[in-house]
């Protein structure tokens, strides 16, 4: 594990090197455009701009019969969207998380959408990434304490309920298994959206080398992809942050939990 | 030579990844042709396995220069 981080950090400094010193602000040149946590605020600082802005914009439109207001109608269906995503997912009680997991799918899908238009963006960074992993599995955890008490939760990580001897023997293991694969979630969350992203970028500029002799920016005809890996990202981190919390968060009662299931599929059905 | 392994580890990722997603799309549209009103269920499994899928190319790109400086 800590082999496989400092293999992982030497990879990152030997992309690093070609910046050399002059590594401030965002390396527009060749190669990746690997930006100093400075830079990466400025892009954090558009994203979040941006959304605040459009959001208190949103949030005059708000009233108690309908809303007029465009803005508002848009934000509706995107809450509407997610809402539909958390139910169908997690069941009736889902509900409940629906903001955090909008607020994760706003800044994702406009980082990602960032990512269309310049060289780098948060999501196309590794660090903003992690953080990102870190908080939501932080949540998820912090969910899962609330739903099911502390030891609750750590019995969940436990695995299954067993008797005596072999609850001794299992238990243990299963406990260190679950708590390793709760930490890769945050490894795994965090890769895909900054493979995909970053991915997306270093094929556009090798399809681009590739028409340079003449004259055919190769790369733009990337665009539709990206567009669809902007949005299908953005949703499946929301979805996994979901699924996350649906694992964490069930009740042990088997006949509530079907209850549960059959009230959600009633809710998302008239939203079709 | 040891851009040829590297590129060869993606490679052989790549080959096994793109089956594993054809072997997705392949089952969520027969699926879906089958029971057009389970679409929206079926879309969203299939994108949870497209998504741990493709963590394996990408997790290969990061392990395997990583693994070539031992």
């Amino acid at each position: 594990m800590g082999d496989w981080i400092t293999q992982s950090s030497q990879l990152i400094a030997s992309v690093e090197e070609p910046h050399g010193a002059d590594s401030h602000g965002g390396d527009h040149g060749d190669g990746h455009a690997w930006v100093s946590w400075e830079g990466l605020l400025v892009y954090v600082a558009i994203v979040v701009g941006t959304l605040f802005v459009l959001m208190a914009q949103a949030k005059k439109g708000l009233n108690n019969r309908f809303f007029t207001n465009k803005l508002t109608q848009l934000f509706e269906q995107v809450y509407l969207f997610i809402e539909n995503m958390c139910v169908g997912t997690i069941g009736a009680h889902g509900r409940r998380y629906v903001p955090m997991i909008m607020t994760m799918w706003m800044l994702v899908f406009s980082g990602n959408l960032l990512a269309l238009f310049f060289p780098t963006s948060p999501t196309a960074d590794l660090s903003f990434n992690l953080g990102l992993a870190l908080v939501s599995v932080a949540y998820v955890q912090y969910e899962g304490i609330r739903a099911n008490g502390l030891f609750g939760h750590l019995g969940h990580f436990a695995g299954p309920k067993l008797g005596g001897f072999l609850a001794l023997l299992i238990s243990p293991i299963i406990f260190v298994i679950e708590v390793v694969s709760e930490l890769m979630k945050n490894v795994s969350l965090s890769l895909r959206l900054f493979g995909n992203i970053d991915g997306g970028h270093r094929a556009a500029e090798a399809m681009n080398t590739l028409g340079a002799g003449i004259y055919v920016p190769f790369g733009a005809f990337l665009l539709p992809i990206k567009l669809l890996t902007v949005v299908v990202q953005a949703m499946i981190f929301c979805l996994l942050t979901a699924v996350y919390l649906s694992l964490v968060t069930h009740h042990d009662d088997d006949h509530g939990h079907g209850h549960e299931a059959e009230a959600g599929h009633a809710e998302v059905a008239p939203a079709h | 030579m040891t851009g040829h392994i590297f590129g060869l580890g993606i490679g052989l990722a790549a080959l096994g990844v793109g089956i594993g997603l054809g072997m997705i799309g392949n089952g969520a549209m027969q699926g879906m042709s089958r029971q057009p009103e389970a679409i929206g269920k079926i879309q969203v499994a299939m994108l949870i396995a497209l998504a741990f899928v493709e963590l394996v190319c990408l997790l290969t790109v990061f392990i395997v220069p990583g693994s070539l400086k031992i």
